[in-house]
């Protein structure tokens, strides 16, 4: 996403990239920030929605697979009676068969005496036959064939039955008719035609023609049942595949349903979060030029107009704060002048009497020029103190944060001190490693803070002392401390005299200083990040020890 | 005593009076301006061989005048101290920087500011 731009206006570039394919989708996403509705019930319609596509799907899968499972069925029964109907087929043709061994081209062959071992007894075989005609009409009844067939089968079973009956009558007749030209014959006892021949033959022209119905019949209803089943399963195939082809687009739409709703919703809540995130980034690094744009009349409509007053009301603020700051800022320097101007001239005359650059003063009066002056440099750095103090506090201290050495910062400082200490009988010892010679900050507030520092120490310890100045790094920061030998500090005092105007007993002796230099010094070291303590007991001296974040190691 | 000309800059009527009196009790002679404006049209008319620019001062200030007189050649090469009461720490960097040739910080140390006008004038007559 876009990065967060000063202006806070980058919605519109943003626009201006995306590729024309992604407008409409773009044009959705705004229409569904733009519905008057919270984020939560969109969310619920969104997730309602899906759900009743979900279970569209799922009804719709459960309807392929009940037909699935009805055609599986009627295959089943289809089968059943394409399995009785066979039978009764192949009952029927047994019927032909048999008569047929009674007849046709070998027609006096089944006669006794022509070749009887050969052929069947014509009697038996025809008694074969009527029972297996009667096997056919007894296989038409529903207990047999197990099943209720439909009226149209009905029909055509109740047919064969009737037709099979009557075929029963006459291969009876037929039995009865054989076994008359059996006798016959025995009498006859040779192979000759025999009688009653032409009535014989009529008959069993009859009894073929109708096996040859029942036979015809029962084919037709096996094939019947073939053809519905080859046609069933052809239908269930194509079927299948409508329903699979069905099932497949409306679970591919439902997918893309989902999605899409899914995309519009998250995009519609997370493009206006990016844009409101990008202003108040702006927000934060003091930037309040900008308006967030978002058209969302939801909870994030809201929150953006809340944000965008929020940006007004800071820009004021920061205004007004900034006015109040630079009046401040004017009157501070404006004060340090005026206070200065007189100053300069009660110093500056004060030091042309005392010069006797116009005749001698007498020596009452040079102790008292003395008093006016140094009382003057003293007011002079109440001055300074106060109004560095406040420039702190007023927050208009801006460090100019730098690599700098701090051993040499610290050799400076000593310089400064030694002059006073060498007059006081005060031994000033440093030791400071190369590891401190580079060291992140601010180096003249921190000369300021070492110079403080040494001065006091200086200031406090008694002829014959000793101040020791050392620097070190522990643990990722950079430690200096000023330990002297003078009169100690109560620890009741150890928090006390790094506030405004505080002062030690000692130190109100000394009648020097303004009891802001710990203070200032406090300020500043903690306006690095670094801390400042005293080490001290009445009578064993103090120690005044600063630390200052190491920012960058030693190179 | 060479009696070299200064010119002094300051608005501040017992300033005047002491940076007149310093001097001239120090063997230099003085001219006097109390803003910027008059100091620039003395200067070029008298070219005096050291300027003491007092920096906050009504209409022009002292960064302002001393930019006029770098400005103008007959008054280029004169050599100009700062002196101004604005002194926070850091002032002294801020006004070389700006092109004054040296920086006196209010309230003035008599020996300092005739050291240091010494020592310009000096420099320049040697």
């Amino acid at each position: 996403m876009s990065e967060p731009s000063p202006t806070g206006r980058e919605r519109p570039v943003d626009a201006e990239i995306r590729r024309p394919l992604s407008r409409g989708y773009d044009r959705l996403v705004r229409a569904v920030g733009r519905l008057p509705a919270k984020v939560s019930t969109k969310l619920l319609i969104a997730f309602v929605g899906t759900s009743l596509v979900l279970v569209t799907v799922g009804l719709l899968g459960q309807r392929v697979l009940g037909q699935s499972n009805d055609r599986v069925g009627s295959l089943g029964a289809l089968q059943e009676r394409a399995v009785a109907y066979g039978q009764l087929q192949r009952d029927a043709w047994h019927v032909r068969a048999l008569l047929a061994q009674n007849v046709g081209d070998d027609f006096y062959g089944v006669w006794p005496g022509g070749d009887p071992g050969d052929a069947g007894d014509p009697v038996a075989l025809d008694t074969a036959a009527r029972d297996a005609v009667d096997r056919v009409g007894a296989a038409t009844t529903v207990d047999r064939l197990g099943f209720a067939p439909p009226a149209e089968e009905a029909e055509t079973l109740l047919s064969i039955r009737s037709n099979a009956e009557q075929l029963s009558t006459l291969i009876k007749r037929l039995i009865d008719l054989d076994k008359v030209i059996v006798g016959q014959l025995a009498k006859i006892g040779k192979r000759e035609s025999p009688p009653g021949d032409e009535r014989w033959l009529l008959l069993r022209e009859d009894v073929e023609r109708l096996a040859m119905d029942v036979y015809q019949q029962a084919a037709q209803l096996g094939n019947e049942k073939t053809a519905q089943i080859d046609d069933l399963i052809a239908r269930n195939a194509s079927s299948f595949q409508n329903s699979r082809d069905l099932f497949i687009g409306v679970s591919l739409g439902a997918i893309v349903l989902a999605l899409l709703l899914g995309f519009v919703l998250a995009w519609s809540v997370i493009g206006p979060i990016q844009r409101i995130d990008a202003r108040l980034a702006g927000i934060a690094s003091g930037d309040f030029s900008g308006h967030v744009d978002v058209e969302n009349r939801d909870e994030l409509g809201g929150l953006a107009a809340n944000v965008n007053r929020m940006n007004d009301e800071l820009r004021r603020l920061y205004t007004e704060l900034e006015e109040t700051s630079r009046h401040k800022s004017e009157f501070l320097a404006s004060m340090s002048h005026e206070l200065r101007t007189p100053l300069n001239a009660i110093i500056g005359f004060s030091e042309v009497l005392r010069e006797e650059m116009f005749g001698p003063v007498n020596e009452k009066q040079a102790e008292y020029l003395d008093d006016i002056i140094s009382s003057g440099n003293h007011l002079l750095s109440l001055i300074n103190d106060v109004l560095d103090l406040s420039k702190v506090e007023a927050g208009q201290v801006e460090l100019e944060v730098g690599p700098f050495s701090l051993r040499e910062a610290l050799e400076r400082g000593v310089v400064m001190v030694r002059e006073k200490a060498t007059d006081e009988g005060v031994q000033v010892e440093l030791s400071a490693g190369p590891e401190v010679d580079v060291v992140e900050g601010d180096e003249r507030r921190i000369k300021q803070v070492i110079f403080n520092l040494l001065s006091n120490a200086v200031k406090f310890t008694p002829t014959g002392g000793e101040v020791d100045v050392s620097a070190i790094r522990v643990n990722g920061e950079v430690r200096v401390s000023v330990a002297d030998t003078g009169p100690g500090i109560a620890p009741r005092d150890h928090e006390r005299i790094f506030e405004e105007f505080q002062q030690t007993d000692a130190g109100l002796e000394q009648l020097e200083g303004t009891g802001l230099g710990l203070a200032l010094s406090k300020r500043l070291v903690e306006l690095h990040g670094g801390r400042i303590w005293l080490e001290s007991e009445l009578g064993k001296g103090s120690t005044f020890v600063f630390t200052l974040p190491a920012r960058s190691a030693s190179p | 005593m060479t009696g070299e000309r200064i010119l002094v800059v300051e608005d501040n009527e017992k300033n005047m009076k002491l940076f007149r009196d310093v001097l001239s009790a120090t063997g230099y002679r003085t001219l006097e301006a109390t803003n910027g404006g008059e100091a620039v049209e003395l200067a070029t008319e008298h070219a005096p061989d050291l300027v003491l620019m007092d920096i906050q001062m009504p209409d022009v200030d002292g960064v302002e005048a001393l930019r006029r007189l770098r400005a103008d050649e007959r008054t280029a090469a004169i050599p100009v101290l700062a002196v101004t009461a604005q002194a926070m720490q850091g002032d002294r960097e801020h006004f070389l920087a700006e092109g004054f040739d040296g920086y006196l910080s209010k309230p003035l140390n008599v020996r300092e500011l005739i050291g240091t006008v010494r020592q310009h004038c000096d420099g320049r007559a040697g």
